[in-house]
């Protein structure tokens, strides 16, 4: 008799960006199948919406990532009282659509805080003596087809984003004596109001182009959500360093 | 004013414009130009622009009024 690997009770899950898009996808379907979650995002309005669907084991903490020096202490100390974590997913993540001429220093320093800098915060805080539950511990990280392939006036969040994939590989290795796996999901374009927000910059010719780019068409955020499940799940226990992409045929290409 | 003038002249890849400028009739107008409008706009003056709204600015002039009256809305 095989395990039901999609049932996590007695998992424990941090979630950055829980208040929207994918990470709001990732934590109601995390809750459905039992998991108890943390769910981080800078909006707490939105984060309350989101514990409203999810189960009774569910807590949550507003945090602003790109306060890189604060991280630590705030999640450290929600951790003592929520209890130690099996699993860790940083999905919070910032868009930035700028040529190199226009591109502004402020701005690539928050993208890469947040989307970057920030995973490997957390990271510190997940891989802390008694912060982590010692059967198949997982970090899962998200980074974007565009960590992958090239894209006009997009460096900066290009960058932010293959670092991932630096950070995924080097921290396998590291934490591969404890256990604990790190693995990264590349997701192709899903239809959040992130890419709303970026697409509307665009003309009718380019959102026809990016559907083109996909194969099987635009994903749903709950597409990237099951594909973080299993990298969380015990499912996935021999798979660490590794860069799934979840693109509908994007990077296949 | 200037500050943005200053700023479309380094984004067209010219010396300087003037306000009558029509933005199509500069050798460097393209898609990636307009992003750069946009993103200019977003980091200089928090508006967010459209590829349509620029285009129908047709001026380096009616780009700024339209930064300006969206900054004011």
């Amino acid at each position: 008799m095989h395990k039901n690997f999609l049932d996590f009770s007695g998992k424990s899950v941090l979630i950055t960006g829980a208040g929207s898009g994918i990470g709001k996808a990732t934590a109601l379907y995390l809750s459905s199948i039992n998991a108890k979650l943390l769910l981080l995002d800078i909006n707490e309005e939105s984060l309350k919406e989101t514990l409203k669907s999810c189960n009774e084991n569910c807590d949550f903490l507003a945090i602003d990532l790109s306060d890189s020096h604060g991280i630590k202490n705030k999640v450290s100390d929600k951790i003592k009282t929520f209890g130690a974590l099996d699993g860790m997913v940083h999905i919070a993540g910032i868009p930035y659509v700028s040529p190199l001429k226009t591109l502004n220093t402020d701005t690539v320093d928050k993208v890469l805080k947040v989307n970057t800098v920030a995973a490997l915060e957390l990271a510190k805080v997940f891989t802390k003596h008694k912060f982590y539950n010692l059967e198949n511990p997982s970090i899962v990280f998200i980074s974007s087809v565009y960590g992958l392939v090239g894209s006009a006036a997009n460096v900066a969040y290009a960058m932010s984003k293959s670092a991932l994939h630096g950070i995924t590989k080097s921290l396998a290795i590291e934490l591969a004596p404890k256990r604990i796996r790190v693995n990264c999901v590349a997701p192709g374009f899903i239809r959040t109001q992130m890419l709303d927000d970026v697409s509307g910059s665009f003309d009718n010719g380019y959102n026809d182009r990016l559907n083109q780019l996909h194969p099987l068409g635009l994903g749903e955020a709950e597409d990237i959500a099951y594909g973080i499940t299993y990298l969380l799940s015990d499912m996935s226990k021999w798979v660490t360093g590794s860069i799934l992409s979840v693109d509908g045929g994007f990077t296949a290409q | 004013m200037e500050d943005f003038l200053e700023k479309m002249a380094e984004i067209m890849e010219v010396d300087s414009v003037n306000p009558s400028d029509e933005l199509t009739s500069f050798e460097a107008w393209d898609s990636l130009t307009t992003l750069s409008i946009i993103a200019l706009a977003d980091d200089d003056y928090q508006v967010s622009l459209t590829n349509a709204e620029i285009a129908d600015a047709k001026t380096i002039e009616g780009l700024h009024q339209l930064i300006l009256s969206k900054q004011n809305a």
